[in-house]
């Protein structure tokens, strides 16, 4: 119980102190602004000219509200792989090994404080933008708390898949590279850039029960078209995500601290 | 004309340089670019995905889209692969770290953005010349027209970057600002440009220029029209002066940071 105060406090101050650059989130906010009329702009023209009114069970009012929460989830993204990395090369990663708690559940702690300052933000502007741009959703309440629902294993999940990344500081020169891919990689196979139910009708099974897809993709999903059943099936899978990349970073975690040398006085 | 060489050959000193300087991280650097190459493969999975489904958009098919990405990505690489502090130039000023560049004997403002070069900025540039090339299958004509696209748009950018850098003189900390200036424009370059009308597309060929980016140099290699070529030289010019004389103007409210730097 002790412990479980010590991380949530962790996660309090990471919160309270990215409340502290109000500027930065005010920045991120133009370009979510930029990305949302993009999106809009393409979406509307594409709805014009295939003459439908659904393009894969999404209107159109649907489509940028879909879109406002992948966005609104993968800007939220605090960097994680990228202090990892810098811890490792640093050496402060063995300062961390003789603190009181656990650099996995530490980092965990801090990016999930940072990581809801920031979507809270976001989404407060992404539905001011998109509300302007389509008018108010069409939306159900239960879509609402549907999404809080799937949210806090969707970033535990992003998390897991970053802290990988990062762990990978300790045979690579430079993780940035292996980031890109990871990032890009939840941006389109992810759904971040359109929804699943677009790809080829092959490919949409197994694209569906990807780690990836249960970040952006079935969270937004569920926001603008809650279900019941929908909502156990990705909670179902978003579990099972957890236990596999919480497996991979265990063994990758024990493995990289036998990489640790620790020299001085 | 002498002088001009003069510059290509610091600019070709300086490529030399930074080029050595990463290649002693060999693992790092390749690991960079290829990253790179894979993430803006990505998009053009994206895209691809998007044409199967929807074939034409107001005109513009898939091959319009990689010229966009083509000569964006190109035109960026180049750009902050010579001349990569100019990207940096809002966290130099913000730091009063130009003491050790204004030591130099010569002109500052080019030594300053030729001293860095970005790793994953290579690439972009193979990407952006590998796209066109294997996608597209221009002739002859068309590729060196490319090209030159490339090299105006790197122009541009290049002006636009230490434009927008220059604020850092006037308003301090631009460098959220800057950055999603930059993020902005590159992401404006590589949609179709019939998405945009009225008032954006006013922006799009001023704040935000990336109707001059890529939009005139798509619509050039598509005409072969040599009006929209020479606009798109112009603009590229217009943007470098201006950033020349923003910073030179910005720089005379300049405050030193009193660090102790040093240049190899």
């Amino acid at each position: 119980m002790n412990s479980l105060r010590k991380y949530a406090w962790i996660a309090f101050t990471a919160a309270r102190s990215n409340l502290a650059y109000l500027g930065e989130v005010s920045s991120r906010l133009i370009f979510l602004t930029v990305i949302l009329y993009i999106f809009l702009r393409l979406w509307q023209d594409t709805y014009d000219y295939s003459g439908t009114g659904k393009l894969g069970d999404f209107s159109l009012n649907q489509m940028l509200w879909y879109l406002t929460v992948t966005e609104a989830i993968l800007l939220s993204g605090p960097k994680v792989s990228q202090l990892i990395d810098e811890d490792v090369r640093t050496g402060s990663f063995a300062t961390h090994l003789v603190r009181p708690m656990s650099y996995p559940l530490y980092r965990l702690a801090m990016c999930l404080g940072e990581r809801v300052v920031r979507f809270i933000s976001n989404m407060f502007a992404g539905c001011l933008v998109t509300s302007v741009l389509v008018g108010p959703s069409s939306l159900q309440w239960s879509g609402f708390w549907f999404l809080l629902l799937a949210l806090p294993l969707a970033f535990v999940l992003d998390f897991l898949g970053n802290f990988l990344v990062g762990l990978g500081a300790f045979w690579i020169e430079d993780t940035s590279g292996l980031l890109l891919i990871y990032s890009r990689g939840t941006m389109l196979i992810g759904g971040v850039l359109l929804p699943l139910e677009l790809y080829p009708t092959s490919v949409q099974p197994l694209l569906k029960i990807l780690p990836f897809a249960n970040i952006a993709y079935a969270p937004a999903r569920l926001f603008v078209n809650p279900t019941l059943t929908d909502l156990l099936l990705v909670l179902s899978r978003q579990l099972f995500g957890v236990a596999l990349l919480g497996s991979a970073v265990y063994l990758v975690y024990r493995v990289a601290q036998r990489r640790v040398f620790i020299n001085g006085g | 004309m002498n002088k001009f060489f003069n510059w290509l050959l610091l600019a070709g000193s300086y490529l030399r340089l930074n080029l050595r300087s990463h290649l002693e991280y060999r693992g790092a650097f390749f690991s960079q670019v290829i990253a790179m190459i894979l993430n803006n493969s990505l998009w053009l999975i994206f895209w691809s995905i998007f044409f199967k489904r929807f074939p034409v958009l107001h005109g513009w098919d898939f091959n319009d889209v990689i010229t966009v990405w083509g000569v964006t990505a190109a035109g960026y690489g180049l750009a902050t692969g010579l001349c990569g502090n100019a990207i940096a130039l809002p966290t130099l000023v913000l730091r009063g770290q130009l003491d050790a560049w204004l030591m130099y004997p010569r002109a500052l403002l080019p030594h300053l953005v030729l001293g860095k070069m970005t790793a994953t900025s290579w690439g972009d540039a193979i990407f952006g010349y590998a796209v066109f090339v294997l996608f597209v299958r221009p002739d002859l004509e068309h590729f060196f027209l490319f090209v030159l696209f490339t090299l105006t748009t790197t122009v541009l950018l290049i002006g636009f970057f230490v434009l927008i850098g220059s604020l850092s003189f006037f308003i301090g900390n631009a460098e959220s600002i800057t950055e999603q200036w930059r993020f902005s424009l590159i992401t404006f370059s590589t949609y179709p440009a019939t998405l945009f009308h009225g008032g954006v597309k006013l922006l799009l060929y001023s704040f935000i220029p990336a109707g001059f980016v890529s939009y005139l140099p798509a619509e050039a290699l598509k005409t072969s029209s040599v009006g929209l070529t020479l606009i798109t030289i112009f603009a590229a010019l217009v943007m470098l002066g201006l950033g020349f004389a923003a910073f030179y103007l910005g720089l005379r409210r300049y405050e030193s940071g009193n660090l102790m730097d040093l240049k190899g």
